[in-house]
């Protein structure tokens, strides 16, 4: 066969081809219902990506299996996801918001895992739904991940599913209460470059340990009555010399302060690296308080692989445990998918069943014509749930706030391993 | 005790302590001088090359459960091939009066190293095995890590050797003639290349000794930290005088005592805003650091 022989055959393939693409249309319109995501999958808090990733591949996978997601006209649609690297970055967790919204037929986000770049990233979401003046983004978004209490109210349009701190630690001291009735003082610290770190110690944390009769060492705080937020910039003033920074690996005079203080209970307001290092310092020192309490950040296994026998008998609040049927099957489907299910990321298996739920609810059409009211229609479910079921039970939603209340457990580390020692719910 | 004695106490033990891990950041100090008094070029890839050697010796520990003495020395011979590496890819074909492509290419490799370990691990901070970690040696009020002074000494030995080997060998010879004038010492037929390349593996030795005896420090190892021991290792080689050895221990030591100090004082809120200060005192008073020649070249 002659070159040119070949090359009229292969045109006329082509051609062929493109015809029979043509002549099935359905192949080509197939409705599927389009979610991005977005997390740190690059830098030093890669984990939080990893792990949203795999619990939300586990999810979307789950909901496929059962047949997908019923759309407005009743025909049942796939789900399908993308995720993007954000990289805990601000700036690009705010450039890929706008990529998604403007050029992606994605119904709805989930992203972008962390605290910092959330806050900024809400920031460009249109403030109140229907004000014509304001030019914001105008696609809902439901967070996994990023904790730092009150996020979710900037915009009508962010929502988020994680863990609320207040409520937590309110419990957790409520309970170490009757549980220690001869712990007097605490004493503590935080990583003051970290905004949840910092924000959740002074504002929450040792607020609510006074609430319920801990004092800080050498007579209490001024300010600090046991309401949220009082007394918050005297907290980190007298924490100065026991608080520390992300990045620190120098954690002698910190522990020292610590050990000075001679407190019952001691707090550490860390992500697992400086609480490792704080805690392996700590045990360096001698130092043994009668009760640890730890952020709930560093409930994850990030902290059993950098310093279980350090961090053993720290109590720290979860909103995961594996000990139902529905979280142990997300624990194993996160770890077949290279990640790991905890606090932060298993939210991400509840989000992509809420929007499920919510696409179902609405009538989504999933359409490219109809992509501007779909994601209103989103919008517009998420605000209106009460109530949703969630991996460890029923998760309730503050409406005009876009939070969520979920049902949560205090874990200890014993053993190299998290065992729940308390269960409200 | 009374209360200035114990204040007293407090703050001999807070400045100590900084002292001690002070010698991390000598090593990591010397690292950029040696380097710099080559080449006249910084080579900011330099931490994360020894934190990458550090990872590297921890997969030893993680996979076969290496003992900690063999995981020290196989983080320090990794981070020497990556300084070998590093060598090749960011200074070895760029032009030797190109300082600013060399600059550029080492911190895209910083990033680069960074990002591998970052990707490998997953960001997770790992236990780093340590030896003395349990000891404690007290002496009246005043108590010394046992891990610390293991530190120490090797941090010792390690400069030690690196100076026997500039003063004592035909290779010292050879990088100290490279570094004085290299087109001389290229008439006398030395290899520059290979001394240069030479010199980058002996830095990264060193780096991997540096990087593996932080992460033993604190006991856990993370790509966290990769930045903020840059910008350390930076400030102790300006304030001791870039292509000073002698000038990077005493900056090292420098550092490391007034940080904790800082910290003690004004809370860590400020500390590093002091130590930046100190950078910026010397820059404008003292451009040439502590023992440091004036930066020029024939």
């Amino acid at each position: 066969m002659s070159a040119t022989t070949k090359l009229t055959a292969a045109a006329m393939f082509v051609i062929a081809a493109s015809f029979f693409m043509l002549a099935h249309p359905v192949v080509a319109a197939e409705r599927t219902v389009k979610i991005a995501a977005w997390g740190a999958k690059s830098g030093p808090l890669r984990s939080f990506g990893v792990n949203s990733e795999a619990v939300l591949k586990g999810a979307i996978k789950a909901i496929n299996d059962s047949g997908g997601v019923k759309l407005g006209d009743g025909t049942m649609a796939k789900m399908e996801f993308t995720y993007y690297d954000s990289a805990c970055n601000a700036d690009q967790a705010i450039s890929i918001a706008r990529k998604v919204e403007s050029q992606t037929a994605a119904l709805a986000g989930i992203g972008p895992t962390c605290s910092g770049a959330a806050a900024a990233m809400y920031g460009i979401f249109q403030k109140k739904v229907d004000d014509k003046s304001d030019s914001g983004l105008q696609f809902p978004i439901l967070t996994d991940t990023a904790i730092r209490p009150g996020l979710a109210k900037k915009s009508q349009w962010t929502f988020r599913n994680v863990p609320n701190e207040i409520t937590m630690y309110d419990a957790l001291f409520k309970w170490l209460r009757s549980k220690y009735p001869d712990v007097k003082t605490i004493y503590g610290g935080t990583e003051t470059d970290q905004a949840h770190s910092r924000i959740t110690f002074a504002a929450v944390i040792v607020q609510k340990a006074r609430k319920y009769g801990f004092e800080w060492v050498g007579g209490g705080i001024e300010g600090v009555t046991g309401k949220i937020i009082a007394g918050m910039k005297n907290v980190l003033k007298v924490s100065k010399s026991s608080n520390w920074l992300l990045a620190d690996t120098n954690f002698s005079v910190q522990a020292r302060a610590f050990k000075r203080s001679g407190a019952d209970m001691m707090i550490i307001s860390s992500h697992p690296f400086t609480t490792c290092g704080m805690l392996k310092e700590m045990r360096r020192q001698r130092i043994r308080p009668k009760v640890l309490v730890g952020l709930t950040s560093s409930s994850s296994a990030e902290t059993l692989k950098g310093c279980s026998a350090a961090a053993e008998g720290i109590y720290i609040p979860t909103g995961f445990a594996p000990i139902t049927k529905a979280a142990a099957k997300v624990a194993a489907a996160a770890e077949a998918n290279g990640g790991a299910a905890d606090l932060h990321s298993a939210a991400a298996w509840e989000n992509a069943h809420i929007i499920k739920q919510v696409v179902e609810a609405t009538g989504v059409m999933a359409k490219p014509e109809t992509l501007k009211a779909d994601r209103r229609k989103v919008r517009d479910g998420l605000e209106a749930l009460v109530k949703v079921n969630g991996l460890m039970g029923e998760i309730g939603r503050v409406q005009n706030e876009g939070e969520s209340i979920k049902p949560y457990v205090f874990v200890q580390a014993q053993k190299g391993a998290w065992k729940v020692v308390h269960d409200p719910r | 005790m009374s209360d200035f004695l114990l204040e007293f106490v407090e703050i001999t033990q807070t400045i100590g302590d900084g002292l001690f891990f002070g010698t991390t950041y000598a090593l990591i100090g010397i690292g950029f001088s040696l380097i710099f008094g080559a080449m006249r070029k910084l080579n900011m890839t330099y931490a994360a090359a020894a934190l990458a050697g550090a990872y590297v010796g921890l997969a030893a520990f993680t996979f076969i459960n290496a003992p900690a003495p063999v995981v020290f020395l196989i983080s320090a011979l990794a981070s020497g091939l990556i300084g070998g590496a590093v060598y090749i890819t960011c200074f070895r074909f760029i032009p030797i009066n190109n300082h600013l492509a060399a600059l550029m290419a080492s911190i895209g490799a910083l990033f680069f190293i960074d990002e591998i370990v970052v990707h490998t691990t997953d960001g997770s901070p790992l236990t780093f095995p340590a030896l003395f970690d349990d000891v404690m040696f007290e002496m009246g009020p005043y108590g010394v890590r046992g891990d610390l002074l293991f530190v120490l000494a090797v941090n010792i030995v390690s400069t030690i050797g690196l100076l026997y080997v500039l003063y004592r060998t035909r290779l010292g010879l050879a990088t100290r003639a490279v570094s004085q004038q290299d087109v001389a010492a290229q008439l006398c037929g030395i290899d520059v290349h290979r001394t240069n390349a030479i010199t980058f593996v002996l830095a990264g030795l060193l780096g991997g000794i540096a990087g593996s005896m932080t992460a033993s420090a604190v006991g856990v190892l993370s790509p966290l930290i990769t930045v903020p021991l840059t910008v350390k290792g930076l400030i102790v080689s300006v304030i001791g005088g870039l292509g000073s050895i002698p000038g990077a221990i005493a900056a090292g030591l420098l550092v490391g005592g007034l940080e904790n100090a800082f910290l003690y004082f004004r809370g860590v809120n400020e500390r590093d805003m002091y130590v930046l200060l100190l950078l910026f005192v010397f820059l404008i008073f003292r451009p040439d650091g502590l023992f440091g020649s004036a930066i020029d070249r024939d």
